[in-house]
């Protein structure tokens, strides 16, 4: 495992490079320029001027080797090193100014919505797994029943209605009419409930989905057999040896799911007004804010690496069998 | 299993590890909703409604406006009291002495000389910068330090080190000092003088821009680029615990995208001003959560409510349905920018050159039906820039009205004319009409009211056109270059004076998107910017806006703004006192309370 750990490691770097290149292209390729506000005042000449040239926007080269040398924290070790002639950056890794919100730093930003998207969406594959398990179980014990087909249209509802119906729904019926909960607000754990469970709904369905196929296979099998026919009581084969196996296609499906309920929340964030990290995807391609859109694609690609490693290493611990 | 359990068992442990250190506060005296986090709370740099708003709660000014009163003037503030020179070039502003900085520091002259530097300074990005080139020596002087940076930039690379910006930045504090008419030698007395008698300097010393700032807590902030000799402000200093300010209230806790929270400053001369214990803008991009919000009490206020269903909450309001939306008249105008340049950017002739030919067009629109029909909202049509009855003094002429056939023997008298019936008109050498089209943007309203407008011209003048949408910031790059024949535009008054909004068809102005430039019309401006007496001035004023809204149309206004806000009847509990009327939208938060 350790090697696998290095080995994938190293190619990080690698990774986050080709993505930062082809990023680095396309948000050159926008139309539009970053410096012009989108409505009413302009500023005149030599003040675009001045901007433009303060960050480079005058110059693709210089602007993608010296964001590198920022953001990669090459410059923070450099200017540490030099000691006190230099004055070092405040962060290691500088991934610059925001154009639009002009008090915030890419870092800042992402200091501040990350953890928020973080929480949510493992709130989210907390509750999907919850809700996936129970009934891809259920399901699966009676298959083809009318409980079945029950968890089976309810996972297909959750899979295809869009999470802008069902969130405002939820917001209509809890904080409005019964006034359970809160509406815009962020930091309470009962903030939390209703838009994890409105982002868990998809995760859940497919966990549902593959919980119970994996079950239905599993309990026609022999060793499932052996165990009832000792006399196991019904709860003790299921959950702890069907389980056990038929668990697996879903511990492969939560790393890619932990980092789409972390980043891919984007509607879910609007909906109920979640200070997290999926707005500044859209907002920033938008606003064509130069820095955001690098700073988060390098963020989020890093994360999406680390996670499918994570899972990766997981997976072969909890079933030795994969080498 | 058991290790399944123990990866779930994490999984749960690192939730309430998280949600155990979020803990919120209890909830503000008064909160509102912004649609958007500030763009910026640093006056100098800051041009938007929400980011002013919140200034003024932060920082305090040589004056502020009377936003209960109707003509909005201003009332002295950290001035306690000043005296214009006869001549109406120089103020001299006596300010408070007891005016203090939140961290007990006083409050200086040189401060506002400082941040006025600043504003002039081309690399600080100031969006009003051309507010200050009414200050004597101050155009010069944003000159000069463009100039400096640019020969510097062109230096061998050895010639620019730190100590070589450095210099050159202490060259150009000296110039300002020496070449712009803004004193400060003495602690408590600011003495400034302007290029001409400007009416509204005053209205300006009340606004954002020209608020103040700390300056050792700025320099703290400020890095010299060796390369471009540039002054780079970094953003830190308007967060707490850094930001120091001097308006009667201070930031708490500022959170990006969630909310800002703010607390009487102790160190405000004026304990009475504030009257809420503590403030809090709650940031709600989603309109429809912000309504949920304000309708479950989560919210006093909600600042911008912008929402395509605006006509049916107005109906629901007009049959007492509902008694939260409160509609304003804004200090604002809808409409559609002509490009007036000669040539198109394909390089072929443009119709819309010729006056004949957009009066034909504007003639042509009834604007009531768009008004009524598309918006459904309580919009004024419009038929001047200027919102009629928004500048005291300012008498707003009639505009062109609604009339079909006058639209054709417009078009006709411009060589347009319908020679082979087909309906659609030609030019005398045979060639048709080219077809209109119409630059939008894919939110709000753009696109509905541009295929109204192009069935109308149809109907009126048999011209064909097409509605282009294009993304916001292509849009306005479009604009800039005039790569457009007709495209939405608006435009909102900064201060309370028709050069606001007149100022934008001015040959060159950084704002005339239509690249229009008529002789008379700048010879109007120019001869308004000379006339010492008010009242001739604000003739000439509207002697200008006549020309340009009867004869010249460089725009098509549809209508006026309205701004719509969501507040409880002030008598009702829950209910907001205190919020202004005044289409100038200015509201001070230190002043709203919530009746209990």
């Amino acid at each position: 495992m350790i090697p696998l750990i290095l080995r994938r490691l190293v190619q990080l770097p690698l990774i986050i490079l080709a993505v930062y290149t082809v990023t680095f292209v396309l948000a050159w390729a926008l139309p539009g320029e970053a410096v012009l506000t989108d409505e009413g005042r302009q500023p005149p000449a030599e003040v675009l001027n001045a901007l433009r040239a303060r960050y480079h926007l005058d110059d693709p080269a210089r602007f993608y080797f010296e964001y590198l040398y920022r953001a990669s924290g090459a410059m923070w070790t450099i200017e540490s090193l030099k000691g006190a002639s230099g004055s070092p950056p405040p962060h290691v890794f500088d991934l610059g100014p925001s154009f639009r919100y002009e008090d915030w730093s890419v870092n800042e930003l992402v200091a501040s919505s990350l953890p928020v998207s973080i929480v949510l969406g493992l709130s989210a594959i907390v509750i999907a797994l919850a809700l996936g398990l129970t009934a891809g179980i259920i399901g699966a014990l009676r298959p083809n029943s009318l409980i079945d087909l029950a968890t089976l249209s309810v996972a297909l509802l959750g899979i295809s209605l869009p999470a802008f119906v069902i969130g405002t729904l939820l917001l209509l019926i809890f904080p409005v009419w019964l006034g359970v909960g809160s509406v815009g607000s962020w930091g309470r754990p009962i903030d939390m409930i209703l838009p994890a469970l409105t982002l868990s709904l998809p995760f859940a369905a497919y966990i549902a989905r593959l919980t119970r196929m994996g079950m239905i296979e599993v309990l026609n099998a022999d060793y499932v057999r052996t165990a009832r026919a000792k006399g196991l009581a019904p709860s003790a084969v299921i959950l702890k040896h069907a389980l056990k196996n038929a668990f697996l296609p879903v511990l492969s499906y939560l790393g890619p799911a932990c980092a789409m309920a972390m980043t891919g929340s984007f509607v879910v964030e609007r909906v109920f007004n979640v200070p997290g990290i999926g707005q500044h995807f859209v907002g920033a391609v938008k606003n064509k804010d130069l820095f955001v859109i690098m700073g988060i694609t390098l963020i989020y690609s890093t994360m999406l690496t680390l996670f499918n490693l994570a899972t990766d290493a997981l997976y072969r611990w909890v079933d030795p069998r994969i080498s | 299993m058991g290790r399944i359990i123990a990866v779930l068992a994490f999984m749960v442990a690192a939730l309430i590890g998280v949600v155990a250190t979020d803990r919120p506060r209890p909830r503000a005296d008064l909160v509102w909703i912004e649609p958007s986090d500030f763009n910026t709370i640093d006056p100098q740099r800051m041009s938007h409604l929400p980011d002013l708003r919140i200034a003024y709660a932060l920082f305090e000014g040589l004056v502020r406006w009377d936003t209960s009163s109707e003509d909005l003037h201003v009332v002295p503030a950290l001035a306690r009291s000043w005296d214009v020179s006869g001549d109406r070039l120089t103020y001299t502003f006596h300010l408070d002495p007891e005016a203090t900085w939140s961290n007990g520091d006083p409050v200086t002259a040189s401060d506002f000389a400082y941040a006025w530097q600043r504003a002039l300074m081309p690399e600080t990005g100031a969006d009003y910068i051309q507010l200050f080139h009414l200050i004597r020596g101050g155009r010069e002087f944003t000159d000069f330090r463009a100039e400096q940076l640019k020969t510097y930039a062109d230096r061998p690379e050895s010639e620019r080190t730190l100590d070589a910006a450095h210099m050159l930045r202490a060259e150009a504090d000296r110039r300002f000092r020496a070449t712009v008419a803004v004193s400060a030698e003495e602690a408590r007395t600011l003495v400034v003088t302007l290029i001409r008698p400007v009416p509204f300097f005053l209205d300006l010393c009340a606004f954002g821009p020209f608020l103040p700032v700390h300056p050792l807590t700025l320099e703290r902030f400020i890095d010299l680029d060796p390369r471009t000799a540039a002054l780079h402000q970094r953003h830190g200093w308007t967060k707490p615990p850094f930001l120091v300010n001097n308006g009667p209230y201070v930031i708490e806790r500022w959170r990006f995208k969630r909310d800002m929270r703010l607390t009487p400053n102790p160190h405000y001369r004026d304990r009475t001003l504030a009257r809420s214990k503590s403030l809090a803008v709650n940031f709600i991009e989603n309109q429809n959560t912000a309504l949920l919000a304000f309708r479950s009490g989560a919210a006093d206020w909600h600042s911008d409510l912008e929402v395509d269903y605006i006509g049916d909450l107005l109906d629901e309001s007009r049959a007492g349905r509902r008694d939260d939306l409160r509609a304003l008249d804004a200090f604002g105008t809808y409409f559609w920018s002509f490009n007036c340049s000669a040539k198109l950017s394909d390089g072929r002739d443009n119709p819309f050159h010729d006056p004949r030919v957009r009066r034909a067009f504007t003639l042509a629109v009834d604007k009531n039906a768009i008004v009524d029909q598309v918006r459904r909202g309580a919009e004024r049509p419009a038929t001047t820039l200027i919102p009629p009855g928004s500048i005291p003094g300012f008498r707003s002429p009639p505009g062109l009205p609604f009339d079909t056939a006058r639209a054709r023997a417009e078009l006709e008298s411009a060589g347009w004319i319908d020679r082979d019936s087909d309906g659609v008109p030609e030019n005398a050498a045979g060639t048709p009409f080219p077809t209109v089209e119409m630059l939008a943007t894919p939110v709000g309203a753009h696109k509905d009211v541009a295929q109204v407008l192009g069935r109308m011209w149809e109907a009126a003048l048999g011209v064909p056109s097409k509605v282009v949408i294009r993304e916001t910031k292509v849009y306005s790059a479009s604009l800039k270059k005039q790569d457009y024949m007709v495209a939405r535009g608006a435009w909102f008054g900064d201060y309370l004076d028709p050069s606001t909004f007149l100022e934008i068809h001015r040959t060159g102005n950084g704002n005339n998107d239509r690249a229009f430039s008529d002789p008379k019309y700048d010879r109007l401006l120019a001869r308004a910017d000379n006339e010492p007496e008010p009242a001739r001035r604000l003739t000439l004023l509207e002697e200008a806006e006549r020309y340009a809204m009867e004869e010249a149309l460089p725009i098509l206004p549809i209508w006026h703004y309205e701004h719509y806000y969501l507040a409880r009847p002030e008598n009702a509990p829950g209910g907001l006192k205190n919020l202004s009327t005044h289409p100038r939208l200015i509201q001070y938060p230190f002043l709203l309370e919530v009746a209990r």
